[in-house]
């Protein structure tokens, strides 16, 4: 990898993690949507530094989306029942988390291979969604769906009690 | 300057971490839910990394597909817990 993809690795990982941050960290669900938004922004530019452009382009796609359904009209707060010890424990959990990976990974004995890292992959990547892993993207589809019904029903609910 | 296969894991952690802190952090459900994007971000440079360095011999797209399902998975998860959460919240 050249000096340019991996500064351009470099800043979209500090891109999206400080947009990671924000979305934990930010009180208001505008601006939680909008380091969505930056979170899926640094992702594609991950994705692309790292050969893969057309993941990229879906991810930004649905991140993008993500972050406007978190600032989006509909949405509405659900109190949690967990208790403040409860989510401090937790916090320490994803701590411990991120100990135990950053740990494995700087341990981990990884054998290295040579990628040419040329092409854009569209078609690659929908030879193996279409052809190789066809029934995983089925699968997966199904699961959009029946994300997009569950939201449409919901809100056409919502809206007739009104 | 270069980037490896620890690099990419790192970052791959990082988002792993920050999207297991939002889900236990936020005190709102639906915010909660957030992490869950965050956390398949994280898996999805961990797969596209080991498809990028870890490979012999010619491109093995698997980890690359796999990123685009778990992208694919997240706004669909955001879209129903988005969907479920003002449909309890109207009741």
């Amino acid at each position: 990898m050249d000096s340019l993809h991996a500064i351009g690795f470099y800043v979209s990982s500090g891109i999206s993690l400080a947009g990671g941050l924000g979305v934990a960290l930010l009180p208001l669900r505008d601006q939680r949507g909008a380091s969505m938004a930056v979170a899926g922004i640094g992702l594609a530019g991950i994705y692309f530094s790292l050969s893969a452009g057309f993941a990229a382009g879906v991810a930004l796609v649905c991140y993008v989306g993500c972050a406007a359904l978190l600032a989006s009209v509909q949405y509405r707060t659900l109190e949690s029942v967990a208790s403040v010890l409860g989510r401090q424990l937790g916090a320490i959990g994803a701590a411990a988390l991120v100990a135990l990976l950053v740990y494995s990974a700087w341990r981990g004995d990884f054998v290295h291979g040579a990628f040419f890292g040329g092409a854009f992959g569209a078609a690659s990547v929908g030879r193996v969604l279409l052809a190789h892993d066809a029934l995983a993207t089925e699968a997966v589809a199904a699961v959009v769906l029946v994300g997009l019904a569950g939201a449409v029903a919901a809100w056409r609910l919502r809206e007739r009690a009104r | 300057m270069s980037v490896g296969l620890v690099g990419v894991f790192l970052v791959a952690a990082g988002l792993v971490g920050a999207g297991a802190f939002t889900a236990a952090w936020r005190r709102d459900l639906t915010a909660a839910l957030a992490g869950v994007p965050l956390m398949f971000a994280g898996a999805g440079v961990a797969f596209v990394g080991v498809s990028r360095f870890s490979v012999a011999g010619g491109p093995q797209l698997f980890g690359q597909a796999f990123a685009v399902l778990l992208a694919i998975s997240a706004v669909a998860l955001v879209a129903l817990g988005v969907g479920i959460a003002g449909r309890e919240a109207s009741r």
